[in-house]
């Protein structure tokens, strides 16, 4: 049998108890939409980028950098943007770079990386082993990342291939000072290894690009000088790739993106209209009933 | 000579020894310890590293047993044996080897992408039937919380960038000191459980089901 508060309410009941599949139905619409059919939004851009930003402009052709993957498939949606920008500023910018993958699913990441990249790398010459060199995976624990920290070609001898590094640009990194900055793209806490042995043992730069959950505690470091940036979330890589004026995917996902966290706004609001309409006077009549 | 090391006081003057090789490094200078101590930790990592072999055997042990005794789902045991048998195969054939690239990119990367973006669902359900600001207390979190989305939509601030100081202090205070809240939380219990375990007050690490 149906009680007389359950019948009544109208449109403050369904908006206080509204059909999850209606939420999902029209997050699909206003995520899928725009990607099929983009807008072309203007973005702003936030200060922690154009920080970012900054520390890689600062590097040149006699600068090595290391790029350091510790992401996996799932986060690499939310970093390829900015993963993707960061490296083509160095090779616009003639810096080395080399990459290691700290995560199982990285190994196959980097070659997407130099595959969406290709163009621009044979624009400015820039050649595998004479610029650029993929290390493969390195464990993301203490004990490997102390070990090339203190002593990287005792640990490193040879690229993901199976190349011997010598005679490389590599050839000049022993410790990890040496490095003239780290670009650390992480979905975890793989960076604490690094900051142990690299930012407070040897001093190294580090900038962290890093999804959304975790820019509140990379703020932290950069608040306590462990960090010399932070790009955060696909957003930071929007704002990158708007810097730099190379609109990629970053910029093409921000309309959904802005949609799709207003939608979350308007559905928190009504929900909360809703709940005041329906529900608490529903459970006032309750009360008063008894 | 087993029993030697099976005892208590034995193990935990190992523990401490070990804990003491590592850790003085960090503070003092002395060389021949230094290059010890890493030799200790390269060793510790690939004893740890073949701790995967044991992993692997106790898959295979469990899914066997699943499978033997018909139990609710076992053929998830033995579709994910497949898959770990296929991983182990491709990986020996070798990490830049058309088979590893292919179940990366054709498996791994459309399943995993669909498993991330299935928070965004969550999220959402959350946002219209959770989020109610059901005390004072609830309504600051909600209010804070749609000012900060308001300024994670890139569009707000091109817009309306009057939001950006109000969200930035937001997350630059609020947030940050929550996250050092965390992280000053997390290395004070390690301090106090490093403590506890050099000190033999917690020993089940060792082996020993009762704690002291």
């Amino acid at each position: 049998m149906v009680s007389e508060s359950e019948t009544e309410g109208g449109i403050l009941r369904f908006l206080a108890t509204i059909d999850i599949r209606i939420v999902y139905f029209l997050l699909f619409v206003v995520v899928v939409g725009p990607l099929l059919y983009p807008i072309g939004m203007p973005i702003s851009v936030s200060p922690d980028t154009v920080e970012f930003h900054d520390v890689i402009a600062e590097m040149g052709p006699d600068d090595i950098v290391l790029l350091h993957l510790g992401t996996e498939f799932s986060g690499w949606n939310e970093l390829s943007a900015g993963s993707t920008a960061s490296m083509r500023m160095l090779i616009e910018q003639g810096a080395k770079v080399a990459i290691i993958s700290a995560h199982p699913e990285a190994i196959s990441i980097s070659p997407l990386l130099y595959n969406s990249l290709s163009d621009v790398m044979d624009a400015n010459d820039y050649k595998y082993m004479e610029d650029t060199i993929d290390l493969g995976y390195m464990h993301p624990n203490e004990a490997a990342v102390a070990s090339t920290a203190s002593d990287f070609h005792g640990t490193v001898r040879t690229d993901y291939l199976g190349a011997s590094i010598e005679g490389t640009f590599l050839d000049d990194i022993n410790t990890a000072e040496d490095w003239s900055l780290i670009i650390d793209i992480q979905t975890g806490v793989q960076s604490a290894a690094m900051l142990n042995h690299y930012r407070v043992s040897y001093g190294a730069p580090i900038a962290k690009h890093c999804i959304g959950v975790s820019v509140p505690g990379a703020k932290a470091d950069l608040d306590a000088e462990l960090l010399v940036g932070v790009l955060p979330s696909l957003r930071g890589g929007a704002e990158l790739e708007t810097l730099i004026g190379a609109k990629g995917p970053g910029v093409a996902a921000m309309d959904a993106f802005s949609i799709a966290h207003y939608m979350l706004l308007i559905f928190v609001v009504l929900g909360n209209i809703g709940y005041f309409g329906y529900q608490r006077s529903a459970s006032r009549r309750t009360t008063v009933g008894r | 000579m087993s029993m030697f090391f099976k005892r208590k006081d034995i193990q935990l003057t190992i523990v401490v020894l070990t804990f003491l090789v590592v850790f003085i490094p960090y503070f003092f200078n002395i060389p021949a310890l230094d290059a010890f101590s890493k030799k200790l930790i390269t060793i510790a990592s690939l004893v740890n590293g073949f701790t995967l072999a044991l992993a692997i055997h106790s898959q295979f042990r469990r899914a066997s047993n699943q499978w033997r005794r018909k139990s609710r789902g076992y053929y998830w045991g033995a579709y994910m044996l497949i898959c770990l048998i296929m991983m182990i195969l491709f990986g020996i054939i070798g990490q830049e080897s058309a088979p590893w690239h292919w179940v990366m990119f054709a498996v791994i990367n459309p399943l995993s992408s669909v498993n991330y973006c299935i928070l965004a669902f969550y999220l959402s359900g959350s946002a219209a039937r959770a989020f109610r600001a059901r005390s004072i207390q609830a309504f600051m979190l909600l209010a804070a919380g749609s000012i900060v989305l308001l300024y994670q939509a890139p569009l707000t601030g091109a817009v309306f960038p009057v939001i950006d100081p109000i969200a930035l202090y937001l997350t630059n205070t609020f947030a940050v000191s929550v996250s050092r809240t965390i992280y000053l939380g997390l290395a004070t219990a390690s301090i106090v459980l490093g403590v506890r375990m050099l000190t033999g007050r917690e020993v089940s690490f060792l082996g020993f089901a009762r704690e002291e």
